[in-house]
């Protein structure tokens, strides 16, 4: 009994504080929001039902159209297998209730299922290819579904299709007035959905996926399966979206799923604005019009249907194409924001941030790493110490393997041979498994995400130790993601004043060269490494940035940092370093301090000789 | 015996087509990155075009044509095909490479496509055409068709292969021996230091977008009056030419050709095991799901290294 409402106590204490966050999220748009859902849910009103019908059908294809966003808006995957998906989802649907006999509920259910299964091995296949291939497979998956449902005319009911009964749910017929109102809660909730998570965790994580996939992977980002996960959810909508749009039409026709529909809502998608949830929907109204208009004028001029809607869909897509770049609404975004003066973001506060300290430090051993790309040698049997509180530097001439250790050490790069060790816990496999022990490094190129703020970048590095806050709890907003979410983003912005950048708000591609080094510094540093790995941080730097990128250094090494540093600034090594290793052409020839190894024959031969002739 | 020797020269006959498809497929790819899904539906248009110079909209019996006007309208096709392929490439798909966006030439191509079929299908409103042969070879043999261990064949088919493998043979031999050729190559491998070097990238990787498709629509005419035309065969024949270029990851011209032999043969050999469960329906189907299963192999087998979109 008092269990029983201790919990009831907690869970209202939980609803209360999910009230107080939606208060204090609430907005004059998401009150446009509800005005227009609202006002969309009027429409069976005063619109005959025939006409309900049509505009059902078109909601199922936005619903799916807005499934298609998650993949292409979110994960920059170019996916034209929507079309095969819906296929799917309508004839699983088709045969379960027309040839089967299955209430309405049940298949769906397995409709819905069936298209999800798809979508997982589609993904898994295509998952590592590079985006083009992934738009010819999922291109060629259209057409094997198409050709797949007219060449078997005994399983889909040949030219006529296949004729569903009456759906009917709970005793009560489902009239297009029903689906319609069914429809536009789905696309609804769908946006609702990708509101939600494209700016928490797993949506920030899959954004970083898609601009800077190497950077993201080096931050422990689980890309691979982030992006199988939304791909099969985009694939899962549509299934939805078929199965519905079959008891809409109550008839399933094979030809109208294939490759012709993926293109339309791939290109709704894109017109739109693949990045805003609702860009889709508008995409695909867009297009409507230019059918619907193509329709009227070839009735006119007596032209068979379809090839007149056909010619002119293609003019009207490249001419807005060609005008779109980022896609309508985004740009009816922008042109919105230049006229009313958009509010200045805040600046924190220039407060110290909280004293990094490493609570358990680890020093990091190398044994003869070795590593060879055909016959060159990058790396020859490479020994490297790290230890707590010490900055080690990797210098040596262009070309002396100091990137590729880098990359062998954080699992960018698998290493031939040699092992490597955090304490006693042996360092195996890819970045994710390293960066979750502590063990992370940055890029050698500047490499932020250009479309996110310079908050949501650290937010990507400060999302490794988030452990109740996958996207099903993100999107749902659980108490334990809520709680998540608050923390994470305490880490972000105590790793951004750390490295010294107080406009949390800025889009990241608007910093200089050197701050968006020192962003890439802090989205590694929100990630709670023991031991990181610095590719030429000072890349760029003037001299008092340098001034400031040491201090930032003795400060983290004082934490208990185990650091390394690749840099060629040799004054600036002098400055930091506790411990120089020199490598030329992939082996180490010198170790020790700055000092010791200049006094080193091979190296004055190897680097330093060379520098003082120049 | 008889059903060996139809299936390989009828798929070879097709197969030689598909295969010019997919060295035109793999040679953009490998200048630009870019997979031209335009280009089924470009050569399309060139074959109707020729057809609309050669013998108008309206029916067309075999016989009726005259070799000079067939050339003509083929001259015509050809001109417009590398036109139009060229200025696609530099009004519409060119702007995204810039931009290094890879959904905006994904849209784009397919929206050309679309554009060019909707065209062809708004003058040839017809279901299907059948195309006029200048070369008579229904005077050849039995009415074009001749007997050759027990199988019939059409004559045509024997010239169709003949003249994609000299097509595909002079491509390969342009890229390697012309220095238009070698600045394509040139291209392909580095881009910027061609264009430092001074080649004029822009206007070779245009023409390209257009040779290719000229390139394959002589063969698809030629090929085209063995069978109904439609509106939509150029999109199919470029589907299986795409198949084929995937399934060689888009590589050199011989192998691409090669890819497409192997995909026409394949598929006459399906259409024709009716006996043993499979049939027409199939033979379409089987090699798209091979080259499906081709690349999931290569992308499970690959290191886990996603590109930027």
């Amino acid at each position: 009994m008092n269990a029983t409402s201790g919990v009831l106590g907690q869970t209202r204490l939980e609803l209360a504080a999910a009230a107080r966050e939606a208060r204090a999220a609430w907005s004059w748009t998401a009150t446009l929001w509800v005005l227009a859902f609202v006002g969309a849910a009027l429409v069976p009103l005063v619109l005959s039902t025939g006409r309900m019908a049509d505009l059902a059908g078109f909601v199922y294809l936005a619903l799916a159209a807005v499934g298609l966003g998650y993949a292409v808006g979110l994960a920059g995957i170019p996916s034209l297998g929507q079309g095969a998906f819906l296929g799917i989802g309508a004839f699983a649907e088709a045969l379960l209730r027309a040839k089967a006999g299955w209430p309405l509920l049940p298949s769906l259910v397995i409709a819905v299922g069936v298209t999800t299964a798809a979508g997982v091995l589609a993904g898994l296949a295509t998952g590592r290819l590079r985006s083009a291939f992934v738009a010819v497979s999922t291109w060629i998956l259209s057409w094997i579904v198409l050709l797949a449902l007219t060449s078997f005319p005994r399983i889909s009911g040949g030219a006529q299709g296949l004729v569903l009964p009456e759906a009917t749910v709970l005793g009560h017929t489902l009239t297009p007035t029903g689906h319609y109102l069914v429809g536009i809660s789905l696309v609804a909730l769908a946006i609702l959905a990708l509101a939600v998570l494209a700016p928490r965790g797993p949506g920030l994580a899959l954004a970083a996926g898609r601009d800077e996939p190497a950077a993201a992977v080096g931050l422990g980002v689980p890309v691979a399966r982030l992006r199988l996960g939304i791909f099969t959810a985009s694939a899962t909508i549509a299934g939805l979206a078929g199965a519905l749009g079959v008891e809409l039409a109550q008839v399933a026709d094979p030809s109208s799923y294939g490759p012709i529909l993926s293109f339309e809502l791939f290109v709704a998608v894109i017109l739109g604005g693949a990045r805003l949830p609702l860009g889709p929907v508008v995409g695909l109204a867009v297009i409507s019009g230019f059918k619907h208009l193509s329709e009227q004028i070839g009735g006119l001029r007596g032209l068979p249907p379809g090839r007149l809607e056909e010619m002119l869909t293609g003019y009207g897509m490249l001419l807005v194409l060609g005008l779109g770049g980022a896609g309508l609404l985004p740009a009816a975004r922008t042109w919105w924001r230049s006229r009313i003066p958009a509010p200045r973001g805040k600046r924190t506060q220039a407060a110290k941030g909280s004293p990094h300290v490493i609570e358990q430090p680890v020093p990091l051993e190398a044994r003869r790493v070795s590593k060879h790309f055909g016959s060159l040698i990058a790396l020859d049997a490479l020994d490297l110490d790290l230890e707590p509180g010490k900055v080690h530097a990797l210098i040596g001439p262009n070309g002396s393997g100091k990137t590729t250790a880098l990359r062998a050490l954080v699992g960018e790069l698998e290493p031939d041979g040699g092992s490597v060790a955090l304490g006693q816990t042996r360092l195996e496999g890819p970045a994710r498994p390293r960066a979750l022990l502590g063990v992370v490094g940055t890029q050698q190129a500047t490499a932020v995400f250009a479309d996110l703020t310079v908050l949501q970048n650290a937010l990507v590095g400060a999302g490794l130790r988030r452990q109740h806050a996958g996207p099903v709890r993100t999107v749902l907003r659980t108490p334990k993601a809520r709680r998540d979410d608050e923390v994470t983003e305490g880490k972000a912005r105590a790793a951004l004043s750390l490295v010294g950048l107080f406009d949390p708000d800025r889009p990241a591609a608007e910093l200089t060269a050197h701050e968006q080094r020192l962003l890439m510094l802090a989205s590694a540093l929100a990630t709670q490494p023991r031991v990181l790995l610095l590719d030429e941080p000072a890349a760029g730097a003037s001299a008092t940035e340098l001034d400031r990128l040491a201090e930032l250094l003795d400060e983290l090494r004082d934490s208990g940092l185990a650091l390394l540093v690749i840099e060629h600034n040799l004054r600036f090594v002098r400055r930091v370093a506790d411990q120089v290793t020199v490598l030329e052409a992939g082996r180490r020839i010198a170790s020790g301090t700055l000092a010791e190894v200049a006094t080193d024959e091979n190296v004055r031969a190897a680097y330093l000789g060379r520098q003082s002739l120049s | 015996m008889s059903l060996v020797v139809q299936v390989i020269v009828t798929g070879l006959a097709a197969g030689g087509v598909y295969g010019l498809f997919a060295v035109g497929y793999s040679l953009i790819y490998r200048l630009t990155g870019v997979v031209y899904f335009a280009f089924g539906d470009l050569v399309a248009f060139a074959v109707f075009t020729t057809l609309l110079v050669a013998a108008g909209t309206g029916p067309v019996s075999q016989t009726s044509l005259g070799l000079g006007r067939f050339v003509l309208g083929l001259g015509v096709g050809l001109i417009l095909c590398v036109g139009v392929g060229a200025a696609t490439y530099v009004l519409f798909i060119e702007p995204y490479l810039l931009r290094g966006s890879t959904l905006g030439w994904v849209a784009s191509t397919l929206a050309i496509a679309f554009a060019l079929r909707g065209m062809v299908g708004a003058v040839f409103t017809r279901p299907a055409y059948v195309f006029p042969d200048p070369f008579h070879f229904e005077g050849l043999g039995r009415n074009g068709i001749v007997t050759i261990a027990g199988a019939s064949v059409q004559i045509r088919s024997f010239f169709v292969i003949g003249l994609a493998a000299g097509l595909a043979a002079l491509a390969a031999w342009a890229l390697d021996r012309t220095k238009r050729g070698r600045a394509l190559q040139a291209i392909a491998s580095d881009p910027e230091a061609a264009r430092f070097v001074g080649l004029p990238v822009e206007t070779l990787v245009a023409l390209t977008f257009g040779l290719v498709g000229g390139l394959a629509a002589i063969a698809a005419v030629v090929a085209a009056p063995s069978a109904p035309f439609t509106v939509d065969s150029g999109a199919l024949l470029g589907l299986k030419g795409l198949v084929a270029a995937l399934i060689v990851r888009f590589g050199s011209p011989w192998a691409a050709f090669a890819a497409g032999l192997g995909v026409g043969l394949a598929e006459a050999a399906i259409d024709n095991m009716g006996g043993i469960g499979l049939g027409p329906q199939y033979g379409e189907l089987i090699p798209l799901a091979f080259a499906l299963g081709v690349i999931a192999y290569r992308s499970l087998r690959s290191e886990p290294a996603p590109s930027p979109a």
